[in-house]
């Protein structure tokens, strides 16, 4: 549990991502390892629509085809090299000292997952390379990343700079008590302004909860502004958000099943879709 | 779970509907000629392909593979078919996918790793000869012209794609076909046409339940094809899923497509289809074309069934000797030539087993019973390499002390030649036998080392074995253990 992991890519934020990389490598005072991934483009070059086979069909087809890869893979390779490069100097530039690079032929997904093991915070741009210039766009990988790994993960926007609070979401589930107690135990929130904010819900004790968690907060040393909100949750909590000055949105992910989910819809992956604050979704 | 999805079907969208495209023409003389093999109408292959085709492409573990009706299903059918008719194959095809679905719940796509190389080398040379002969009916006792049109036929296919800009943009089979049905039309001739072979589909398929009666004694016809039918096919998807993950470098889930299969022929045989698997020739032309998602064996099947309810009065005309032609195309383009050119390069006991493989199945026409006999050879060519990793040193300690040092593997193939490595003849006081660096794996050897203690005691020797414990280690059932590198060093430790 020693490792950042800080995924880069040649997306406009990539150094962004790497910057709030830094903060949190900082601020914990782990190693901050780049990753870069080198995924495999599925679009095959489809100029031979012959239909004919002939000898040994299989095995020239598999010739041409390894060769092709293997001319990707190298330039991806060169290419992926530089981006770590480019970051591992912006990162000693920023003050970091201890930093790592690797490389992983695998979607960002599965590289991930590979490295989880070491893994104390993962850092992630909010969208990819593909998406270019589309702030709004929420990369094709966020969804599974936050589904498939246990590590706590850091969304990151453009114009990352220091966050000094932090808006945390409190629903009363268990995933919202975890959330709490992983604030309290990790060290990356510590000496932050704490914006607790509650909606209400149909549970009956969740202001009873709301208050215990308040107080709970406050003993551990976090300077706590505590809300209590009614109405519709995603609506009340952007309101919110607009009227105070956040820096940061903390969250628990995924009460609902997967299965709720994909007929409900969620409102994490809502709130990770219309904020363009930095997001730090804890497990 | 949705990206994923979206990511199989609607990642390569243009590159899997031109394929599509390109793998129906190519599936349409093949299910009309299986269905001529197993001794049923067109429609029934027909029909089929449509459905597995469709329900593969949803279902299957994996993307970028083409199912339909094939050959290898097609001749396990045919006593079946000419036995008691189509409604029993409907229903043997019904029970096919049951124990396909099974076998995928059990997990028996992991067994793959017992196929060897050379088994699969074997199986998809005895495919490619099957098919060849399949089309030797159509070759045989007819005129000339039948032999002028196969030959251009075959002409046309492999040499259209040399003409440039639309030699590579046209499948060529389907040139193939439309320029012989032309030219039979044209001028007249009377040969043999798709039309000439059974009914061909005139509307969409309907849901039916085979007419059988639902007794043991139908179960009992039924269930011996079924078995051999699940085997071949899932012998063929397995295998044609390797070769695609090899193509496209990625990786399938191989359960997943049994069960895929599985359903896909349940839906066949209720939409009156024959059984069928995946496809070989029809996989390596799609990924040939730039076929990778699902999308493409979706669009096959689709437009499969258009085109021959749609154009069924055209397909009728098309002359049974351009469907040769392509099918001649598809065998050789299956058949693994390497494989001959390497049969001088390779160890003896691997061209055996390949070549077993080819005969066993060439001359029963059942694919599992040429794996069945390919995986055995193979085994028993494994057995027999790794039974010589044995010996037996001997040292003089003193003039009335033996010590036998025993090293190497100990098992039923190599208990014979552990016996016969002691000295029972000389006449010793005391008999040392060192076990520490060898490794007992069955039952067979501890008996034969039982025999050797024994045979030295009747001798008037005194026996001693040494490090019994080390060597016995490895008679082990929990295979879990051989998945921990540490385990496995402290089992195999010492060499």
């Amino acid at each position: 549990m020693n490792n950042i992991i800080t995924c880069i890519d040649g997306s406009a934020i990539s150094d962004d991502v790497c910057n709030a990389g830094v903060w949190v490598a900082k601020k914990l005072d782990k190693t901050l390892v780049l990753l870069h991934a080198i995924e495999k483009t599925n679009t095959p070059s489809a100029n031979d629509l012959s239909g004919a086979i002939g000898l040994g069909a299989r095995s020239a087809l598999l010739n041409e085809m390894a060769e092709l890869d293997g001319q990707r893979s190298k330039l991806a390779l060169a290419l992926g090299k530089e981006l770590l490069e480019h970051a591992q100097n912006v990162a000693s530039k920023n003050g970091c000292k201890d930093i790592e690079k690797t490389q992983r032929h695998s979607g960002i997904v599965e590289a991930i997952c590979d490295l989880e093991q070491d893994a104390r915070f993962i850092v992630i741009g909010r969208s990819g390379e593909s998406h270019r210039e589309d702030f709004k766009a929420l990369g094709s990988h966020i969804e599974q990343v936050i589904r498939q790994v246990h590590t706590p993960v850091l969304i990151v926007n453009k114009d990352f700079s220091e966050p000094k609070s932090f808006i945390l979401a409190y629903d009363g589930r268990e995933t919202a008590d975890k959330a709490v107690q992983r604030i309290i135990e990790g060290g990356l929130l510590h000496n932050m302004t704490c914006h607790l904010v509650s909606v209400k819900n149909s549970q009956s004790d969740l202001l009873e909860k709301f208050k215990r968690t308040e107080a709970m907060l406050i003993e551990q040393g976090f300077e706590v502004k505590a809300t209590f909100m009614e109405g519709n949750i995603f609506d009340a909590l952007s309101q919110y958000k607009l009227e105070n000055e956040v820096d940061m949105l903390v969250m628990g992910a995924f009460s609902h099943s997967k299965l709720a989910s994909v007929f409900l819809g969620s409102n994490t992956l809502k709130m990770i879709g219309h904020t363009h604050l930095p997001l730090v979704i804890l497990r | 779970m949705l990206e994923k999805m979206k990511h199989e079907w609607f990642s390569n969208v243009r590159g899997d509907l031109l394929a599509g495209l390109v793998v129906a023409l190519a599936l349409i003389p093949e299910a009309i000629a299986f269905s001529i093999i197993a001794g049923v109408d067109p429609k029934v292959g027909l029909y089929a392909s449509f459905c597995i085709a469709v329900i593969i492409a949803i279902v299957g573990g994996r993307p970028g593979m083409i199912s339909a009706a094939t050959g290898a299903m097609a001749l396990l059918m045919v006593t079946l078919v000419r036995e008691h008719g189509l409604e029993y194959l409907l229903a043997a095809t019904l029970l096919t996918g049951l124990i396909q679905i099974v076998a995928g719940y059990l997990k028996l796509g992991s067994l793959m790793r017992f196929v060897s190389r050379s088994v699969v080398t074997g199986f998809v040379n005895a495919l490619a000869i099957l098919i060849f002969m399949a089309q030797l009916p159509e070759l045989t006792n007819v005129t000339w012209h039948v032999y002028a049109m196969t030959a251009a036929g075959l002409g046309i296919i492999y040499l259209f794609p040399y003409i440039p800009v639309i030699g590579k943009s046209v499948p060529s089979p389907l040139v193939c076909i439309v320029v012989l049905t032309a030219v039979a039309l044209i001028i007249g001739l009377d040969i043999r046409t798709v039309g000439d072979m059974g009914e061909l589909p005139d509307t969409l398929p309907i849901f039916l339940w085979p007419d059988v009666p639902l007794n043991i004694e139908t179960l009992m016809i039924i269930l011996p094809y079924s078995i051999g039918l699940a085997v071949v096919g899932l012998l063929e998807s397995m295998m044609t899923a390797t070769i695609v993950d090899d193509l496209t470098d990625t990786t399938s889930d191989k359960n997943k497509e049994c069960k895929g299969q599985g359903i896909a022929n349940i839906g066949a045989g209720l939409l009156g289809g024959m059984a069928g698997c995946a496809m070989i020739g029809q996989s390596i032309i799609n990924v040939k074309s730039g076929g990778r998602g699902r999308l493409s064996c979706f669009v096959a099947g689709l437009f499969l069934l258009i085109m021959v309810v749609f154009l069924g009065d055209w397909i009728a005309q098309i002359p049974m000797a351009a469907l040769v032609a392509v099918m001649i195309m598809v065998s050789i383009g299956t058949f693994s030539w390497t494989s001959v050119r390497d049969l001088k390069n390779h160890p003896l006991s691997t061209n055996i087993v390949m070549i077993s493989t080819v005969a066993v199945v060439v001359a029963t026409h059942n694919l599992a019973i040429g794996v069945g006999v390919g995986v055995l050879l193979a085994t028993l060519f494994f057995a027999n390499k790794i039974g010589r990793f044995m010996v037996v040193k001997t040292q003089d300690t003193d003039q009335n002390t033996r010590t036998y040092e025993v090293v190497g593997q100990v098992f039923f193939a190599s208990s014979e030649q552990f016996i016969d490595s002691f000295d029972f003849k000389e006449a010793v006081d005391k008999v040392i036998i060192d076990l520490t660096q060898a490794h007992f794996w069955d039952i067979t050897a501890v008996s034969s080392l039982d025999k050797v203690v024994i045979k030295f005691k009747r001798e008037g020797a005194q026996v001693e074995i040494v490090g019994m414990g080390e060597a016995t280690a490895t008679i082990v059932d929990k295979f879990g253990v051989h998945n921990d590198p540490k385990e496995v060093e402290k089992l195999m430790g010492g060499h």
